[in-house]
């Protein structure tokens, strides 16, 4: 049985990629946030960018090494921050799925972005909720977290198409 | 691939994203605090038989200083003459949700109105 591990241009292109997703994701949790909950979510560029040139696999392999990786490198693995990041990575990616494999629905970049952005909000509150702060005030910061989730995904959606729009 | 940044799909997407806000707010902001169903008149102590809200009507309660005037009119309920001096119960005006509290301490009449979900857990003065 051989047992070296050979790492394929895949591996490489995955590394690459959650290794861009990472540095957005660090370097976006240096900026200040108006609101807990509300960040710009830069690294879905890299997320939706994947999706579109390479498919729903690899897309999802960056995705959760980006979550993983970069919670290492913040401090916060297995904290409450873990479990939103974590929880709302997983949604994006079950949306995303759906929207990518059902034929005819005919997506792009914005599509897409907007989706996993408003798909990853409504996870991490749904978690946050059942699981940290089970009371009803939270749920008047539901529409506010919204209106930003679907702000950020048509930004990020758009940056996307812009670039995909180069390497075309 | 079209000139255009999003495609047909992208712009329905996005006009169906946008129309949810409005709905999200109105479901999550407008219902907070049901009205309320019932008013809880407390007495010196004692708990009179709880008063619906539905049934207009005007009610004397003899309180330790003399009687308080208190209207219930349009699903809410009201000081409208106590004998205390500061008539801090007739100017909080009207109440209607369920959890508000309204008092005239001299007078030790207490009213709390109840409902299916209260908007308040407590009050503090």
């Amino acid at each position: 049985m051989d047992k070296t591990l050979v790492a394929t241009v895949e591996d490489h292109r995955i590394a690459l990629l959650a290794a861009l997703a990472i540095t957005i994701h660090i370097a976006e949790s240096a900026l200040p946030t108006p609101l807990p909950g509300i960040k710009p979510g830069l690294a879905n560029i890299i997320t939706i960018a994947t999706l579109c040139l390479y498919g729903l696999r690899t897309a999802a392999w960056v995705l959760m090494l980006r979550v993983l990786a970069g919670s290492l490198l913040l401090g916060t693995f297995l904290s409450p921050t873990f479990a939103l990041s974590f929880s709302g990575a997983v949604a994006a990616l079950l949306v995303l799925s759906v929207a990518r494999l059902t034929p005819g629905l005919g997506f792009g970049a914005v599509g897409y972005s907007l989706l996993a952005a408003m798909a990853h909000m409504a996870g991490q509150f749904t978690v946050a909720y059942w699981l940290f702060i089970p009371h009803p005030a939270l749920l008047q910061l539901f529409p506010v977290l919204m209106t930003a989730a679907v702000l950020f995904g048509l930004v990020s959606g758009i940056i996307v198409a812009t670039m995909l729009k180069h390497f075309r | 691939m079209t000139s255009s940044l999003l495609t047909r799909s992208d712009w329905l997407l996005l006009i169906a994203s946008v129309a949810l806000l409005p709905w999200l707010y109105g479901s999550f902001w407008g219902s907070t605090g049901g009205m309320g169903e019932e008013v809880h008149i407390m007495v010196d102590g004692r708990e009179l038989p709880p008063i619906s809200l539905s049934k207009d009507q005007t009610l004397t309660i003899q309180g330790s200083i003399g009687p308080s005037v208190l209207e219930v009119a349009n699903h809410g309920i009201r000081f409208i003459s106590s004998p205390c001096q500061g008539k801090q119960c007739i100017h909080s005006g009207w109440h209607t949700h369920a959890g508000e509290f309204a008092a005239c301490l001299p007078n030790r009449v207490a009213l709390l109105i109840t409902g299916r979900e209260s908007r308040y857990d407590t009050f503090n003065y």
